[in-house]
């Protein structure tokens, strides 16, 4: 679907003559000659507008009535006053019955500094009431959820909140209660509102009725200073706005960012700052003393670190987590390679891709961007969950359904919260998407004339998948328009055959002819936050900066936990991550962590790998101290900047990698963080030129620019000759195991007091026949093993959840998925 | 009287079933309407001239002219939510003769193209729901409302949906979202229903009584009908006269009637002694009039003159026996009770006009609250989302203007009540000290 293209337009306002783009409303037209409409309903990130507060009235010649300037586009020629004594005693008459029940408590109310309401009753109001009945009272505060409180008093009824939870996270929860004065906001079940995105709201209100529970009292407006950076909680690195006061984070805002985030954020990104300032914090260096961690100095712990990284020379795995900039990830692998002379440097969990895939995948050609879900003709939603894996994309893709009419297609293992959304919903069997891949492929072909229905049947059944579904698949996406996306999980090249998953999904984007076409192409949900940016970097066991080749291709991560647990290396490096926590295969590292006789952590919090199993211990920044860049899914590169300074006695991450290095008697040239990114700069190719003041506020995406076209072209993108891989195994009795990672499986959100009750324990989500099959409620305590291990969970019922399969939790502290191998395991009552 | 179309039969003993209906020459114009083109039937609706009779009074055929031509989902929505106080006419035909109004929807729907229709009928109206519900399964059965009607090639399903006791869900965009299941809230015009009306689709949405005008214009022509009544406003309409008459009801006029005859004439004028005080001339939300405007001709055009309007056609007479403020009290609380609650001016100004007015009512005010709640009324006034503010502050608004004598010696007459009482049970003292309130 093409973008709408603008047109300006010439009108004339309060006698002074306005260009602005066609069919704008008359409120976002006046900005263009600098005239102000006050609105308080009206906020165009909500969708059409509604006319409800009637504060922006207008006087529009020809029209005989007042009109509301939100809901009225700009046309040429228009004649409009905004300063007539009509306009102005409407504008009063407004703002005296807003207020005739709002209780003014200002001086006690958060909102106070930051106010719409009080903004406009200044500049627009009359100054003087003259109700003297009694105001309308009702019960406050009350907790609206645990996140959010709501004062029903200050409330305006502006209809936002209800509009952002009815038609922008759709999760229909709050709703008008009663009418006329008595209206209220409330949940339509008077439970708590407890979704994803629902902190939102607080920043929609416009008055003090909605604020947030971890900030309210805190601080002022004129206490605070507003500092921008990108939030590293996970890929979809919305941008946010730290409010800090005296160096401590107080609040996180939406940075508003049409081609990242659009505006929101998640309850992760908004409250999760938290983890900042608590004292669970690693804030000084540790080493590991009589079997304790115990802090040292930075000389100790440096020393300590150098000279055993020294003796373990060239026998060291390195493993960088996914909030590790690309500046930490360049350095680290300079310092593996260049200095430790190891080339074991990984940051992918799922496995090691041949560079050619990494190059077909990664190519500008093949990458649609954040945007394009929006306006796209199709997407498909291939193997990941949105709002767990890059929650803000679920409310963008919600958005293109709801206000574009994209055709959306959802083909995963495990339900999706965007399953009602979606014209097509597809399950197949866990890990089999290269089955379903092949499936489709076939069945696109079929669309196209070629007769391999029996293929398609083959294949859907080694899938797990329904052949009939796979073809109207192809039927939608080959039908809809030119412009498809798919939104595909890193999880799709996970594994053994992560391989041949990665070429089959090439060959379906050259059949869907994604490439070289504005608009449509693939855009990767990658595991973690900065996964694009280190692969790009270089931290990949067969690739360098730039994925440039290396001479001698190094293990990867399941290699790194194998060589250590057999003894062929003997020294870790972990960057920001906890292998029992975030990697898969829980036993295989359990055994390598015993067995290394060093392990060097970059961490924030003493998850149970890093507390049972770590020598060294170097604090680690929390991304509202960090310095640096991580680039987005779709290429765009983006700058963190710091907002408050190191904590204790933490120190930036590229000056303890230099520092190391140093030690180790290798000066990598890195005395400032810009430094350290100009060197990055140099060493991609494809990043030639691109400078931080380039990237400024926005950052900057690099497929879009010039020296993308140094981007290493793979020898082959396709397509590919695939044999069929091996069928789906019978659940037999017992269960397929599929794993996910929620959305507050996080240490940020077991630490930060706000958002703990969120913190998930582990349950067991099956399809209510499984349940039945298998006598099981929701709420029963089950077992699940396979193989001499098991896991205890709780059972949850999921409609859309295919039947034969169970799906668990990961990266939760206890009980987690990765302690079982799969692929079947066996699920029983406790 | 003058020629009766709408209830020329109205109390013919079962009417309200279809043999009846048909013995009495129904669903001819059905017939008829049939074997016409949609631009034939439109062409007789505009020039028949019939002009709403839900309250707004607009060109009914210019209303269905502006539905887009061509296929699409198109809607037939006939508003039978008859909330207005005062007005209880589309309750008698309905009850009476269903089968007018659903042989009105289906040659509307026809003119139209829409295939889909509804009735909202107000959820008090349970009588007149189920008759229409017989009505229709005998239309249904008759082949008159299903595939294919009679042959023509159009095809149209008609469903009675039940309110739920709303007033505002009888403006018709919250009409249309109540009826879509959602909250009955007036939405933002436009779009108009015309082009988005129920589930986004065009829609043509009607009162009972235009409807049931429908198939009488069809069987007479258009021309025929206008030469009734006068020329803005033409044919006849359906009264309903109520307050302190004698003989209270539903009269069938043609416009143009002095409202006179219609008061003292058909209604039997105000009881012995009493004289009429002043006179809603279209349902409890137009301007209030005075027995000096009771010789104007009962039309739209003199209505709106005369600075009111003739709304849904529901006269209401108030005599001299009763209080201006009593009056203007209960009006103002049923806005406040039915006001939605959406925009601003309409939630806030008729909560705080009934606090003012029970302040005037108990004694509490000054005449200078009158300046106030007038000015408020002026602040409520084409500030809306829809009319339903409208409908508090202009008859509120009138009844200042026009009774401010009264009012004033009302707030006099209850401060001296009030004084009297104080000063009866409390000494003086007591009241210099403040200590009774």
């Amino acid at each position: 679907m093409p973008r709408p293209e603008t047109r300006m337009v010439t009108l004339s306002i309060d006698g002074r003559e306005v260009t602005a783009p066609e069919n704008v409303m008359l409120v976002d037209g006046a900005k263009y000659g600098d005239v102000e409409i006050p609105v308080f309903c009206y906020e165009p990130k909500l969708g059409a507008p509604v006319g409800a507060c009637r504060m922006c009235l207008v006087e529009i010649e020809g029209i005989p009535k007042l009109q509301t300037a939100c809901s009225t586009p700009v046309k040429d020629g228009m004649v409009v006053h905004t300063q007539t004594a009509r306009v102005h005693a409407a504008q009063e008459a407004i703002v005296e019955f807003l207020l005739i029940n709002h209780p003014l408590d200002c001086p006690v109310c958060d909102k106070g500094g930051e106010c719409p309401l009080q903004d406009i009753s200044f500049g627009w109001g009359g100054g003087r009431s003259r109700f003297i009945e009694p105001k309308r009272h009702f019960q406050k505060p009350l907790a609206l959820s645990p996140l959010i409180a709501i004062d029903r008093e200050r409330c305006i009824l502006c209809y936002r909140c209800v509009r952002f939870s009815q038609e922008i996270a759709e999760d229909y929860q709050l709703v008008l209660q009663e009418r006329a004065a008595h209206t209220f906001v409330a949940t339509f079940d008077g439970h708590p509102y407890v979704a994803p995105f629902s902190g939102n709201i607080i920043e929609l209100c416009p008055v003090g009725a909605l604020t947030s529970q971890p900030y309210r009292f805190r601080a002022r407006p004129w206490d605070i200073e507003g500092s921008g950076s990108v939030c590293t909680l996970c890929p979809a690195q919305c941008n946010v706005n730290f409010t800090v006061r005296d160096e401590r984070v107080l609040r996180v805002l939406a940075r508003d960012h049409a081609e990242v985030d659009d505006g929101w954020l998640c309850d992760k990104g908004r409250f999760a700052y938290q983890a900042v300032h608590v004292d669970e914090r690693i804030t000084r260096p540790m080493i590991r003393d009589g079997g304790e961690l115990r802090p040292v100095s930075w000389e100790r712990a440096l020393e300590h670190a150098a000279s055993a990284l020294g003796r373990a020379q060239a026998r060291v795995g390195a493993i960088a987590g996914g909030e590790t900039t690309n500046e930490e990830g360049f350095l680290l692998q300079r310092l593996v390679r260049e200095v430790l002379l190891s080339n074991d440097v990984d940051s992918r969990a799922g496995g090691s891709l041949s560079l050619d895939l990494h190059r077909a995948l990664g190519a500008p050609a093949a990458q649609a961007t954040v945007s394009d879900l929006e306006f796209a003709d199709a997407v498909l939603v291939l193997d990941c969950e949105p709002v767990d894996d890059a929650p803000i994309l679920d409310l963008r893709i919600r958005k293109g359904v709801r206000r574009r009419r994209v055709e959306l297609a959802v083909a995963t293992s495990r339900p999706s919260s965007l399953d009602p959304n979606a014209r097509l919903r597809v399950r197949f069997a866990p890990g089999c998407a290269e089955a379903f891949l092949l499936a489709l492929e076939a069945a696109i072909g079929t669309a196209a004339g070629e007769p391999r229905r029996e293929e398609v049947a083959r294949l859907a059944q080694a899938a797990g998948a329904d052949a009939g579904a796979v073809h109207a698949l192809a039927d939608l996406l080959t039908t809809s328009g030119d412009d498809v996306v798919v939104l595909w999980g890193e999880r799709v090249t996970g594994g053994e055959r992560g391989e041949y998953a990665g070429r089959a999904l090439l060959n379906v984007a050259g059949r869907l002819g994604l490439r070289d076409r504005d608009g449509a192409g693939l855009l990767c949900v990658p595991a973690g936050t900065n996964g694009r940016g280190l692969a790009e970097a270089g931290v990949l066991p067969n690739a360098g900066p730039g994925l440039s080749e290396v001479e001698e291709a190094g293990r990867d991560a399941a290699g790194i936990a194998a060589a250590v647990a057999a003894g062929d290396l003997v020294a870790l490096y972990l960057l920001h991550t906890d292998p029992l926590r975030d990697l898969p295969n829980r036993g295989a590292w359990e055994a390598a962590l015993d067995r290394a006789s060093l392990v060097v952590a970059h961490a924030a919090f003493l998850t149970e790998g890093i507390r049972a199993h770590a020598d060294v211990v170097f604090p680690a920044e929390s991304y509202a101290e960090k310095e640096g860049t991580v680039t987005h899914p779709d290429g765009r590169l983006q700058r963190l900047r710091p907002a408050i300074g190191h904590q204790g006695e933490t120190r930036a991450e590229w000056q303890v990698l230099a520092e190391l290095a140093r030690r180790l008697g290798r000066d990598l040239g890195v005395h400032t963080g810009p430094m350290a990114t100009d060197q990055l700069v140099a060493a991609v190719p494809f990043y030639a030129g691109i400078t931080l003041d380039e990237l400024g506020g926005k950052g900057l995406r690099w497929p879009a620019r010039e020296a993308a076209s140094a981007f290493p072209a793979p020898a082959t993108a396709g397509p590919f000759e695939l044999e069929p891989p091996a069928p789906a195994p019978a659940p037999n009795g017992r269960l397929r195991l599929g794993t996910f990672r929620s959305i507050w499986a996080a240490p940020e959100v077991e630490v930060s007091p706000a958002l703990k009750f969120l913190h998930p324990r582990q349950r067991a989500e099956l399809s209510p026949a499984d349940a039945q099959r298998l006598k099981l409620f929701p709420g029963d305590r089950v077992t699940v093993g396979s193989d001499g291990h098991s896991v205890s969970a709780i059972v949850a019922l999921r409609d859309g959840a295919p039947e034969g399969t169970v799906f668990l939790e990961t990266a939760i502290p206890e009980d987690s998925a990765s302690l079982l191998e799969g692929p079947l395991v066996e699920v029983r009552k406790a | 009287m003058t020629q009766l179309i709408l209830f020329k039969d109205i109390d013919e003993p079962g009417l309200a079933t279809l043999e009846v209906y048909q013995r009495r020459g129904g669903y001819e114009g059905m017939r008829k309407a049939l074997g016409m083109s949609r631009d034939q039937l439109i062409a007789e609706l505009e020039a028949s001239g019939l002009r709403g009779r839900g309250g707004a009074g607009f060109s009914m055929g210019k209303k269905a002219s502006f539905i887009p031509k061509g296929t699409m989902d198109k809607y037939l929505v006939c508003n039978a939510d008859e909330s207005e106080p005062g007005t209880f006419k589309d309750r008698e035909l309905m009850q009476k003769c269903p089968h007018m109004l659903i042989e009105g929807m289906i040659i509307a729907a026809y003119a139209v193209g829409a295939n889909r229709a509804f009735i909202y009928i107000r959820g008090e109206y349970e009588l007149q729901a189920q008759i229409l519900e017989r009505a229709l399964e005998e239309a249904r059965g008759q082949g008159y409302i299903g595939e294919d009607i009679l042959g023509s090639g159009h095809s149209m399903t008609l469903w009675l949906h039940r309110g739920a006791g709303a007033y505002i869900c009888g403006e018709e965009t919250a009409l249309l979202d109540s009826l879509e299941g959602k909250r009955g809230n007036p939405r933002l015009k436009p779009p108009f229903p015309a082009n988005q009306g129920l589930f986004q689709g065009p829609t043509l949405i009607n009162n009972v009584e235009t409807l049931a005008t429908v198939p009488h214009i069809i069987r007479m022509g258009g021309e025929e009908y206008a030469k009734l009544g006068t020329p803005g406003s033409t044919g006849t309409k359906l009264v309903s006269v109520s307050g302190n008459v004698r003989n209270p009801g539903n009269f069938e006029i043609e416009l143009g009637t002095p409202a006179r005859e219609i008061i003292y004439g058909l209604a039997g004028g105000p009881h012995e002694g009493r004289e009429v005080k002043f006179w809603f001339p279209g349902g409890s939300s137009s301007p209030v009039l005075l027995p000096k405007d009771l010789d104007l001709p009962y039309d739209f055009d003199s209505m709106a003159k005369a600075g009111s309007m003739l709304g849904s056609g529901a006269i209401i007479v108030i005599d001299d026996a009763n209080s201006v403020v009593d009056v203007a009290l209960k009006t103002a609380k049923f806005y406040r009770h039915e006001s939605c609650g959406k925009c601003t001016p309409c939630r806030e100004g008729t909560n705080w006009t009934v606090r003012m007015l029970e302040r005037i009512d108990s004694g509490e005010a000054t005449p200078m609250d009158l300046d106030i709640m007038a000015s408020v009324q002026e602040q409520i006034i084409g500030n809306c989302l829809c009319v339903l503010g409208d409908a508090m502050a202009m008859p509120v608004g009138s009844m200042i203007a026009k009774f401010r004598e009264e009012f004033e010696a009302h707030i006099e007459a209850a401060r001296e009540r009030n004084d009297a009482l104080t000063t009866a049970v409390a000494p003086p003292e007591a009241l210099i000290q403040g200590a009774v309130a």
